[in-house]
């Protein structure tokens, strides 16, 4: 199919705090950086879709309102420079969107670009704009309910359902961070971590403590996209393909989620694996949201990477660490790569990218890298947004 | 919570649920139509789209589905709460709301599990007039 929309570069800045490094800035650097990764030059960009920012809304204004593309030398000659924004699947939904484009003749060249500055962002505020992001002010707010408790919430029922230990989920960020000392980009790349520490730390919204709440990091990654045709008339070796993808809306307010330890995981696997002709026994790796240890282990157990109420015991026995059975969230994940807002479920999927194109380096290359299962979700877990990844030599 | 754009033409939804928890008790939405009850209340029934909706009284005891405590940092307003506690409560008719859990015997919530028993019992008029929420304890 020579049409088919297929991944050909990315690019990624480090995550953490970086107060003097600007907002439009990143966004510029990673954006050149995906581009020459992808062989292409700038003005062959003709769309680009924008990741939204959650640090400030003047930022995100910029770019609703094409900032970037001035900022890129591309006025007048980009076709469409629009934002997608679904949360933590917004990365999922914006990839859906642009192999649409290009499939259809939309578009040819796709530049997917994310950046956020939650890292430098004043703590405070950014509690206090997550209560207004995905919870109801009718409903919820006057309860005084914050974003930890909404993975306390998660994290509390998945311990129940599943007989996971506080010690079985504190290994989940354990097995992260052993992840992120492979990954130059991630804030905790040279902070090692024990299930000891975790379990010492101070409970902030019972059973989640400190060291499993996700930091707040700055962060910019960027992705380009194009037809199987064109990849070809480049003459690149490699890309990737989407193999599949499926996706479950179980939420707004997670007061209304009936199963806080599953979420919308396996509805979404179904039509995902349906669409690839593959199954989760054929995977070679995952790179699945996880704000929360619960979120990333109903997500394994959703998507048939790990049997129902084990992925936490599997943590524990180190089977997804590095050198384990099956590598998942090999840069770290949100919680040791850092939070960097909408942009953790891009830097999980540019990391599956990275991965399939045998460009993850040295370190932490999955060896034989050929399927991915990625995964997102946004607002307060609201959806479950599945693609399956493909790496395809020329 | 008047004034705003983002409540007007709200109160149909609001109004009766708020005034319900000031004076005590528990409603959920109801469709005349379809007879089935709904949370949170909407603007036209989820399940059949009529507009025939109203409210009525709910069942007062429930099934605790996950709960999570706060104990370091809140949302602004709340610094004096710390520690409290919110959960998700299933109540029969499928319906479910997330609500307040007051303090056990021991001023804690050790005594809470997830899928046991829970009863409403509303916060005082004054507490509910400030923020409408509804509480829920243990059973007696
Ligand atoms: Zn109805």
């Amino acid at each position: 199919m020579n049409d088919e929309p297929v991944f050909i570069g990315s690019g990624e800045l480090p995550s953490g705090r970086y107060p003097n490094r600007p907002f439009m800035g990143d966004l510029v650097r990673v954006a050149v950086a995906a581009v020459a990764d992808a062989g292409l030059t700038m003005p062959d960009i003709d769309t680009i879709l924008l990741i939204p920012c959650l640090h400030s809304p003047a930022d995100q204004a910029d770019l609703v309102f094409s900032r970037v593309v001035e900022e890129l030398g591309l006025a007048g000659r980009a076709k469409s420079s629009y934002m997608v924004h679904s949360g933590g699947s917004t990365s999922d939904n914006t990839i859906r969107d642009a192999a649409g484009l290009i499939t259809s003749g939309h578009a040819r060249n796709v530049l997917v670009l994310q950046a956020e500055k939650w890292g430098s962002a004043p703590v405070k505020d950014m509690i206090d704009m997550l209560t207004a992001n995905g919870i109801p002010r009718e409903w919820e707010k006057a309860s005084g309910l914050s974003f930890n408790a909404v993975g306390a919430l998660i994290t509390r029922r998945y311990m129940h359902a599943s007989g996971s230990t506080p010690a079985d989920m504190a290994s989940v960020c354990v097995a992260l961070r052993q992840w992120a000392s492979h990954n130059p980009n991630a804030m905790y790349r040279d902070k090692e971590l024990t299930v000891e520490q975790v379990l010492a730390s101070k409970m902030i919204t019972d059973p989640i403590r400190a060291l499993e709440c996700p930091m707040l990091a700055d962060g910019a990654c960027a992705l380009v996209l194009t037809s199987e045709g064109n990849a070809r008339r480049l003459g690149r070796e490699r890309w990737v393909r989407i193999a599949g993808s499926g996706g479950c809306v179980s939420h707004y307010s997670i007061g209304q989620e009936r199963d806080l330890a599953v979420l919308g995981w396996a509805n979404a696997a179904v039509e995902a694996y349906e669409t690839a002709g593959w199954g989760p026994e054929d995977a070679d790796l995952a790179e699945i949201y996880d704000s929360y240890a619960a979120v990333l282990t109903s997500g394994l157990e959703g998507l048939g990477l790990a049997p129902k109420g084990e992925a936490a015991r599997m943590f524990a026995a180190g089977e997804f660490s590095p050198g384990g059975r099956f590598p998942v969230n090999t840069n770290g994940g949100l919680l040791s790569a850092g939070h960097t807002g909408v942009g953790g479920g891009t830097a999980l999927l540019t990391e599956g990218v990275r991965q399939l194109l045998g460009r993850a380096g040295r370190d932490r290359q999955v060896e034989g890298a050929a399927r991915a299962v990625c995964g997102g979700s946004g607002g307060t877990y609201m959806d479950a947004q599945v693609l399956l990844l493909e790496g395809v030599s020329a | 919570m008047t004034g705003t754009i983002e409540a007007t033409g709200m109160h149909a939804l609001t109004g009766p649920f708020h005034e319900a928890l000031r004076r005590g008790e528990l409603v959920v939405q109801h469709c005349k139509a379809c007879d089935r009850n709904i949370m949170y209340p909407r603007h036209l029934c989820p399940f059949c789209y009529a507009d025939d909706l109203d409210f009525v009284a709910a069942p007062t005891t429930g099934v605790l589905h996950s709960f999570a405590v706060h104990r370091v940092g809140s949302p602004t307003g709340f610094e004096d709460d710390l520690p409290y506690a919110v959960g998700v409560v299933q109540l029969p008719g499928d319906v479910q709301l997330l609500a307040r859990l007051w303090p056990d015997a021991d001023g804690g919530w050790d005594a809470y599990t997830c899928d046991a028993e829970i009863v409403f019992r509303p916060a005082d008029a004054a507490e509910t007039e400030r923020r409408p929420v509804a509480w829920f304890g243990l059973p007696d």
